[in-house]
């Protein structure tokens, strides 16, 4: 997207990672088959929401840093 | 999706753990006090444990051999096997010093536990399990299939409903076992890893319509080898949480 001459890149999505079986929860894809529409953010999913991998809680999910896992590069590694 | 192969490794080393530092004091005087049902229960999910933990441990040397044209794959598999033999020594060390099962080494006592699992469970790690190992030491093309059934089938469906079984029969026990607890929740803290490290391979791969169908057959028949040891209903959330799994790595159903 170009705004007045200068180049606007969408800001990441925060992603967040299941750190004990390293799925990562995207909010533009969101978890249809448990109800968790695209969209929706990682803080706004019910509690009692499981990792669709390995059946870890929302707690032992952490925030992904900015960069920290680049969607395409990382995941053909 | 699933993180990149650096975040297993990275994992693995901070999760290390020694079956020897677990204190299996408690467990050696309540084992005695175990009603007939709840020794049954428990020996069983052990007798399990053994056998699919020692073969495991045996068939992951074809896998990471398979893997050696990606060093951060391999390295994984080199991860993992070092927990499968963990499980395979915490395992025949809970057999041998609480359960006391009989024999002189962890081949004697596998031999003595046998006839507490089914005769399905036994085919899959003793003749289904080594086999595919078989195939893919001469054929290491087929690592993907073969990462389907041991990673997605055996360790996603089987494994971990057992040490679901296991953790829920021990909370219900008349006497507590503290050191197999301990001993359980770390199995499966490793498990988690091993689970998404497969879903990991899989996600790579270009899965059709046949091979999809089978993993999901695959799925369902061996949810059934725990027999009576297992729920029905924990059969059938296994069952469900495979398909959900497949799904999350990517695979597509028809």
């Amino acid at each position: 997207m170009s705004v007045g001459g200068q180049t606007q890149t969408k800001p990441e999505t925060t992603r967040w990672i299941c750190v004990p079986c390293g799925f990562i929860y995207d909010p533009e894809e969101g978890d249809p088959d448990s109800g968790i529409g695209p969209g929706t953010p990682f803080e706004d999913i019910p509690d009692d929401w499981m990792c669709p991998i390995c059946g870890a809680t929302k707690a032992d999910f952490r925030e992904l840093e900015p960069g920290e896992f680049r969607r395409t590069e990382d995941a053909e590694s | 999706m699933i993180t990149g192969y650096g975040h297993f490794v990275q994992l693995a080393e901070s999760l290390q753990w020694d079956e020897t530092d677990i204190v299996y004091s408690a467990d050696r005087e309540a084992w005695p006090q175990l009603t007939k049902s709840e020794n049954a229960k428990v020996l069983g999910l052990i007798a399990g444990f053994v056998i699919a933990e020692t073969s495991v441990s045996g068939q992951l040397g074809s896998y990471q051999a398979a893997a050696s044209r990606d060093d951060a794959m391999e390295a994984v598999f080199r991860a993992q096997a070092r927990d499968e033999a963990r499980h395979a020594r915490f395992f025949d060390l809970v057999s041998a010093e609480v359960a006391c099962v009989p024999g002189a080494n962890p081949a004697a006592r596998r031999d003595a536990l046998r006839a507490h699992v089914s005769t399905e469970f036994v085919d899959l790690f003793e003749e289904r399990l080594p086999a595919t190992a078989q195939r893919l030491a001469e054929d290491h093309e087929g690592l993907t299939a073969a990462v389907g059934l041991y990673h997605m089938v055996i360790e996603g469906v089987v494994l971990l409903a057992g040490q679901h079984a296991m953790l829920d029969a021990l909370e219900g026990l008349s006497v507590g076992l503290p050191g197999l607890r301990k001993g359980m929740e770390l199995v499966l803290r490793d498990e988690r890893w091993h689970i998404g490290f497969g879903s990991r391979i899989v996600q790579s791969a270009a899965i059709g319509r046949d091979e999809a169908d089978a993993l999901l057959e695959q799925g369902e028949t061996a949810a059934k080898v725990w027999g009576d040891l297992i729920t029905t209903d924990a059969i059938e959330t296994a069952v469900r949480q495979h398909r959900r799994r497949l799904k999350a790595a990517g695979i597509k159903f028809w």
